[in-house]
């Protein structure tokens, strides 16, 4: 439980480091070339750690189901999405939206324990949760003097 | 107006939905190699549109630093901690917490000017947003 925790803090931050650092990436390059360019170094980081730590296992892939090469769409999708809703809304409002989607999906998928998840029981607690971080993120994002100004290119959340 | 409001929700039903599926492929073939799949596939993906549409320039690299040019590096722990946090406690939970742990780095970086972002003060209404926030954990954890 500390662990999971402590690995999803961790996660975050180094997604705010990651969405600065390609923002600075993409005033040189453009969000395809950017991209491209973050996902090829993931994808290099992933296979060294792999094979550090799996050694022959990483080339073990008989429990490949088809739609695991497919995967790696989604992250293109959510780019694209995400550079068309900041073009038309804004960052403030679009970014507003995008996390409130992530929120309310998760509790989407806990609940209904799609793609093998362990299924989760409602609680109105969760929803409650879930409701005031909303509300929390929209005084934040709107509140005031503009605040922080997340962008684009969060290829790999 | 419209078309904006559903592209920003897609986006992030999409990043959840990323999330989920590599916590799904982590549990058939392993974590890392799980990671090194999505992001082979989806450099592939993301390469043919840049060949493609040619917005930009792949050859601006030299002009970035070399410290922003590996972030993309970072994907590695990212997915990894991630997948591993939702197999523990699950996915809003998961979730819940990586976004305030996100809002508030990117926050204090924008505060302090940090990477070459421009400063930006803290207003009361931040505070108050962090703070409802965290509320909003604890409550789930009630």
């Amino acid at each position: 439980m500390a662990l999971g925790l402590l690995l999803a803090v961790f996660a975050g931050v180094m997604v705010a480091l990651q969405t600065i650092f390609n923002n600075r990436t993409d005033v040189h390059m453009g969000s395809w070339a950017t991209t491209t360019w973050v996902l090829f170094m993931g994808f290099v980081a992933s296979l060294a750690c792999s094979l550090i730590f799996e050694g022959s296992r990483t080339f073990n892939l008989q429990q490949m189901q088809p739609w695991y090469w497919f995967s790696g769409l989604i992250g293109v999708g959510v780019v694209i999405c995400l550079v068309l809703g900041i073009k038309i809304l804004g960052p403030t409002f679009s970014v507003s939206i995008t996390l409130t989607a992530q929120l309310g999906f998760a509790l989407l998928f806990d609940t209904m324990g799609w793609l093998g998840l362990e299924k989760v029981a409602f609680d109105w607690k969760q929803l409650l949760g879930v409701t005031v971080i909303v509300a929390g993120i929209f005084i934040f994002k709107f509140g005031g003097k503009k605040g922080a100004k997340a962008k684009t290119v969060a290829a790999n959340q | 107006m419209f078309r904006g409001i559903l592209f920003a929700f897609l986006g992030g039903a999409c990043i959840t939905l990323q999330g989920v599926a590599n916590s799904r492929i982590s549990h058939d073939i392993g974590t890392w190699q799980a990671a090194t799949i999505t992001q082979l596939t989806g450099f592939i993906m993301a390469l043919l549109i840049y060949l493609l549409v040619r917005d930009g320039d792949l050859g601006g690299f030299r002009k970035v630093k070399p410290l922003y040019l590996a972030g993309g590096a970072f994907g590695s722990v990212i997915i990894f901690s991630e997948v591993t946090a939702i197999q523990t406690i699950g996915v809003t939970f998961t979730i819940s917490a990586l976004l305030i742990a996100q809002l508030l780095v990117t926050f204090l970086i924008d505060r302090f000017g940090w990477f070459g972002t421009s400063k930006s003060k803290m207003g009361a209404a931040q505070f108050i947003g962090l703070a409802l926030m965290i509320g909003g954990v604890l409550i789930m954890k009630l």
